[in-house]
């Protein structure tokens, strides 16, 4: 991909230990992955809208014969994602100061904190599937918002976990230098993104 | 960013990429902001000629109190199809993507726009997501017209769902290309172009930027609903598993309101660059009209509901989204008078751009207080759904964003081409069309009034005598069409070479030569000041060598 | 094990998960407290959320939060 080689096409730009080619490049980048990232917000502030107003609509929530949410396990499985959050930064922090080992032991740590929510996910959904008898499609409003949403956003994680096992790749195959690691960054931003999706949906879905 | 610079250009903005060779390269999968321009910009005119077709469709039908032309249910996926193409696939490509692309880094003098290759696969989605809805006339197009409402909607044929699945990807095409209009004005002025220095289509585009962005993602949502729906039986909108229709009208209208302003803004970025060029006069109100496109751009998402007044919506909600578009129409009326204002004592020259601008100012009023008829919230009960409201967004739509095309099309069409339009050809087509187009949309609003429901394939036989002059009338309208497609293809031929400025207009693309070469500008230029003020020495500095044999600059790198 | 007892155990876990997450979170914002740049202010805003999600999660767990409120 051309974001990560662009660095090195450019070093002829370099004035005095800074590539400005790079800087500016790197703004563009910076607030074009900004704005990616709200319209994804925006994507699910569509959906997160569709469900409160559908909760609204009837009288009781969970509909009649639909059992609560298992508050406990999600508790649990949302810390195990919250805490891929908190590695991930230290992997970036790690990298900019230049301790590649830490750096790759935090974020082979976020990515099997990824997987395992991803797991937590799966298991929720059988279980949902299996003994509470709630499906996607065969259990009204509840399943329609609850499983679009919560695999939306599963989706986003997934994305992520290669996401950012693409970026450990290129790490170690010499891609990002310790000063010019946006793909870093952006997978970071990404990251975190991921993280405060789930902070609203964990709260609209198992809390209020 | 500095405003005296010294050191001209430099940085991101001065960036040469090498020119691409090879026909593919060129202009099948160019990266070039100004190809993709074009390349938007005849795919949707190729859409306008479909999408005006099945007007025709309509118009023919409606000739007869009792139908005949075509059957019921064809006339209903002919005007499902009419609306949406000729929303997503004619008026948002062209004023954005079209006009866009090929005007909006020339103005701020860049060399491309931020992201060049995110522009290309942005217009790839556009061509695609156009026969995929026009392929739903294969499967049974949707009948629910361009909004589409559940329950009708999901009860549909197959097509439904493709229209479903068409708007999403040219929804994500407007939403890329919002994204990479936002980073390019932001980030990518010329040196010394500060906010405030921008020309007026400039800030246009950054007023309609956000909204491809924001809205069309909401929209992305709904549509991604409806074809769950559709397709897995996943409720969200069947009343009878607990769903709500009123949900989809929610989500539909928060998108499709802003939407209507990424249909108009661009347009009013154009006027405003096109009636001070031949009125030879300072733009009135430079910061009234930039900021009032971002006024009118915020206060469009709070006013979505006022397309749902008879859908069962609560009274406490009715009156302050009334009272909101109410507000709307200030800032618009800002523009107007600033417009009115310009032309006020002006050198006027009545070239076809200059009619197509006029024409604009006067028929989008006549569209906008119609509007505010409709927003009203008793009135509204009666007129909604009649043909009131379908000669309301005919006037903002044809009369205001298509007036604005035409007129944007004749300004810049020699900055594109390098040749002038012909200018008899070009008054035969405004008189026309204005004929045309009076003819066929005036007499819907006494035909509302009288209580004539739209969308319907025959009528009640009192209504036959308008809806004849109408029908006629379009005929007129697409005639006009006609001479101007004509226009286009002799002056390509045969018009005069126009050279760098024939307009005598002060932006910076008119700076540079016609065609403009493929890095734009030899050197990028610095700016000093306005490009409006129509008596001092033109406002930007580094552009001597634009027009001499000066050697092209040296690409930096493979890339 | 009972169902009740996983319960607790995931409980456990959430709370002493959560209040770890929490703790590094704002140590992690404190320390990023004076970075400039936009990609810096971002993450200081993403942090704070963070710590916010484990303090809400952790809450969930200690059953202060959660819907066993009014259902049908």
């Amino acid at each position: 991909m051309a974001v990560a080689s662009l660095p090195q096409q450019h070093a002829e730009h370099a004035e005095g230990g800074v590539d400005r080619f790079y800087e500016e490049t790197r703004d563009l980048r910076l607030t074009g992955f900004l704005f990616f990232l709200f319209s994804d917000v925006v994507l699910f502030s569509a959906f997160i809208f569709a469900y409160l107003y559908l909760r609204n609509s009837g009288q009781s929530w969970p509909p009649p014969g639909i059992a609560r949410l298992d508050v406990a396990f999600a508790a649990w499985n949302s810390v195990v994602l919250f805490g891929s959050g908190a590695t991930m930064h230290y992997a970036l922090e790690n990298w900019k100061h230049g301790n590649f080992n830490k750096y790759a032991g935090m974020l082979i740590a976020t990515i099997v904190l990824g997987i395992a929510f991803l797991g937590g996910q799966a298991y929720e959904y059988t279980h949902l599937y299996f003994v509470d008898k709630v499906s996607w499609a065969g259990s009204g409003i509840f399943g329609a918002s609850f499983f679009t949403l919560t695999g939306m956003h599963g989706f986003h994680v997934a994305v992520g976990v290669v996401y950012l096992t693409v970026l450990l790749l290129q790490s170690i195959h010499g891609v990002y230098t310790k000063d010019k690691h946006f793909g870093l960054t952006a997978g970071t931003l990404y990251w975190h993104f991921v993280d405060i999706i789930w902070v609203v949906l964990f709260s609209i879905f198992y809390l209020i | 960013m500095a405003v005296a610079a010294t050191h001209v250009g430099g940085g991101i903005a001065d960036h040469v990429h090498p020119e691409p060779q090879g026909f593919i390269r060129r202009y099948v999968f160019s990266i070039d902001h100004k190809i993709i321009g074009i390349q938007y910009l005849i795919t949707g005119f190729i859409f306008l000629v479909l999408a005006g077709l099945l007007a025709e469709v309509i118009r023919t039908q409606l000739m007869n109190a009792n139908g005949g032309f075509v059957s019921n249910n064809t006339y209903n996926e002919v005007y499902s199809i009419h609306g949406s193409a000729m929303v997503w696939l004619v008026v948002i490509p062209l004023m954005t993507g079209a006009f866009g692309n090929f005007v909006m880094p020339l103005q701020i003098g860049a060399r491309d726009v931020a992201f060049p290759w995110l522009n290309m696969i942005s217009f790839w989605m556009f061509p695609v997501a156009g026969l995929m809805l026009f392929s739903s006339f294969l499967m049974g197009a949707p009948v629910a017209g361009w909004t589409e409402y559940p329950p009708m909607s999901l009860q549909g044929e197959a097509g439904t769902s493709m229209w479903c699945a068409a708007i999403f990807l040219v929804g994500i095409s407007s939403t890329l290309t919002g994204m990479n209009f936002m980073v390019t004005i932001l980030k990518m002025r010329a040196p010394g172009m500060t906010l405030t220095r921008m020309p007026l289509f400039v800030w246009a585009q950054l007023a309609t930027a956000p909204l491809s962005m924001v809205a069309t993602t909401a929209l992305a949502g709904a549509l991604a609903a409806l074809f769950m729906e559709r397709q897995f039986g996943v409720p969200f909108f069947d009343p009878t598993k607990g769903g709500s229709p009123l949900l989809w009208q929610h989500m539909f209208w928060f998108y499709s309101h802003p939407a209507v302003y990424i249909m108009i803004l661009p347009a009013f970025g154009m006027i405003s660059e096109i009636l001070p060029t031949f009125a030879r006069k300072p733009i009135f109100g430079y910061k009234m009209i930039a900021f009032s496109s971002v006024t009118i751009a915020l206060a469009g998402f709070m006013v979505w509901a006022h397309h749902m007044f008879t859908s069962g919506l609560a009274p406490f909600m009715q009156l302050p989204f009334m009272l909101l578009t109410f507000v709307i129409a200030v800032p618009t009326g800002v523009k107007i008078f600033s417009w009115i204002t310009t032309l006020w004592g002006g050198k006027i020259h009545f070239t076809s751009a200059m009619l197509f601008a006029i024409g604009f100012v006067v028929l989008f009023a006549l569209g906008g207080i119609t509007g505010i008829f409709l927003a009203s919230v008793p009135t509204d009960l009666h007129l909604h759904g009649t043909y009131f409201v379908v000669a309301h967004f005919h006037y903002v739509l044809v009369g205001g964003s298509l007036m604005g095309i035409f007129a944007g099309f004749y300004y810049w069409f020699p900055k594109m081409s390098g040749r002038m339009m012909n200018e008899t050809l070009g008054k035969w087509h405004f008189w026309l069309f204005v004929a045309g187009f009076n003819g066929t949309f005036l007499p819907m609003h006494w035909l509302g009034f009288e209580g004539m429901p739209r969308r319907v394939a025959v009528y009640d036989p009192q209504f036959q005598f308008w809806n004849r002059v109408e029908s006629v009338s379009s005929y007129v309208m697409t005639f006009a069409i006609l001479l101007f497609f004509i226009n286009i293809l002799v002056s390509l031929r045969r018009g005069k070479k126009a050279g760098p400025n024939p307009w005598k207009a002060r932006t910076l693309e008119w700076q540079i030569p016609s065609p403009p070469h493929y890095y734009n500008f030899k050197h990028v230029p610095t700016v000093y000041g306005l490009p409006y003020d129509f008596s001092e020495p033109l406002p930007y500095r580094g552009l001597e060598d634009e027009l001499t044999d000066a050697p092209a600059p040296v690409p930096a790198g493979a890339h | 094990m009972t169902g009740s007892m996983i319960a607790n155990i995931e409980r456990a876990g959430a709370i002493a998960g959560g209040i770890v997450v929490f703790f590094v979170s704002v140590v992690a914002l404190k320390n990023d407290w004076k970075t400039p740049g936009l990609d810096n202010q971002f993450f200081k805003i993403m942090l704070a959320l963070l710590a916010f999600g484990a303090l809400i999660a952790l809450l969930a767990g200690a059953h202060v939060l959660g819907n066993f409120g009014k259902a049908a």
